[in-house]
């Protein structure tokens, strides 16, 4: 980042190519919706840019990237709290199961409806998480993210961090109890 | 917590971690060992275990979306209107993305310096206001004017006591 600072706009594209697809994936789990979770990601890319002239090293990169992504999300979702857009993602949710996720045998109609709804329960479980709750969970899961950097990038103490994700994980476990010892249609 | 002992990590929130970071393979193999050992006699923790194991492995199957393949081409359009919107734009764009927040600390600065010395030197200036037609009538002024008007008062006072006292004597 210090070299895009300076002006360097293939190490911008460096930036892009590694960060690029965790971001995204970040903002899809987030927001639930693939259309929207690329506009944010743009919207995250294009700010970078802007103020990369101002860039100082205080935290990580990803650290810094994945505050920005927050906030975006985090705003996104509080935009959309009425009932349309509730209808919109729903749709979304329906159209978003592509068939390549599924595995290259070729499964039956029921193993696909079992899939289908084994993930649509893991979405809802995390869709009805508090925002700042959900937002740790997949920084903590799916990024990897130390608990010092979701604390920077969430704008709160380490401790509340920890607090955060203990009830986060306690609510997912309740809604998710069921699917323990049940793996996925292969 | 000894070296061989354990306090219970589910004892309170913010010490739960070590539980979550053994289920999520992050746990350095020292306090692997003891968590291990803790877990022998607590059945609370061995059962927690259980289940967020059972937890992260359900999330696991949550598999994220492919990127569209114009992604990259989409941003580089937006990066181009950047770099090709004038001047004043660019500045909004940069206010707007917290360029400015450096600048915060030093007005903060400025301002606590300026109300200092204008403190300061609150004493020595003589305060004037320009109400009074643009005048200047200064505050010690003020104040004569209110004292030769209660000067006054008093003798007046004085003076219809005096008048009633001299006609009662005539009388």
């Amino acid at each position: 980042m210090l070299r895009v600072r300076d002006g360097d706009e293939d190490s911008f594209r460096v930036l892009l190519d590694k960060h690029r697809n965790p971001l995204i994936h970040f903002l899809y789990r987030m927001v639930q919706n693939q259309p929207v979770s690329e506009e944010l990601a743009q919207e995250v890319f294009l700010r970078i840019y802007r103020s990369r002239t101002s860039y100082e090293p205080t935290a990580r990169f990803t650290t810094w990237m994945f505050r920005i992504a927050t906030h975006l999300a985090l705003n996104w979702l509080r935009d959309e709290k009425n009932e349309r857009a509730q209808e919109r993602l729903d749709e979304d949710r329906g159209s978003d199961l592509p068939a390549r996720e599924l595995p290259d045998r070729k499964p039956s109609v029921e193993q696909r409806m079992v899939y289908q709804a084994r993930l649509q329960e893991i979405r809802d479980a995390i869709a009805v998480l508090p925002e700042k709750q959900r937002a740790a969970v997949l920084m903590h899961k799916y990024q990897e993210m130390e608990y010092a950097q979701i604390a920077v990038a969430l704008e709160c103490s380490e401790s509340a961090v920890k607090s955060l994700l203990f009830r986060a994980y306690e609510t997912l476990r309740a809604r998710l109890a069921h699917m323990a010892g049940r793996r996925m249609p292969a | 917590m000894t070296q061989r002992e354990m306090n219970c990590p589910l004892l309170a929130e913010d010490t739960a971690d070590v539980l979550l970071d053994y289920s999520a393979g992050r746990l350095d193999k020292t306090r692997s060992v003891r968590l291990l050992r803790h877990m022998e006699t607590c059945g609370a923790c061995a059962a927690f275990l259980t289940e967020q194991t059972a937890l992260w492995s359900a999330l696991d199957e949550w598999e994220p979306e492919p990127v569209s393949m114009d992604f990259n081409r989409r941003l580089w359009q937006g990066i181009d209107r950047i770099a090709g919107a004038p001047w004043y734009r660019r500045l909004a764009d940069a206010l707007r993305v917290g360029a400015w927040k450096p600048a915060i600390p030093l007005t903060a600065a400025v301002l606590i310096v300026a109300a200092g010395f204008i403190m300061d030197h609150q004493g020595t200036v003589p305060f004037t206001t320009s109400a009074a037609g643009g005048n200047g009538v200064s505050v010690m002024e003020v104040d004569q004017v209110e004292q030769t008007l209660d000067d006054v008062q008093l003798l007046k006072q004085f003076d219809s006591i005096v008048t009633e006292a001299g006609g009662s004597t005539r009388m």
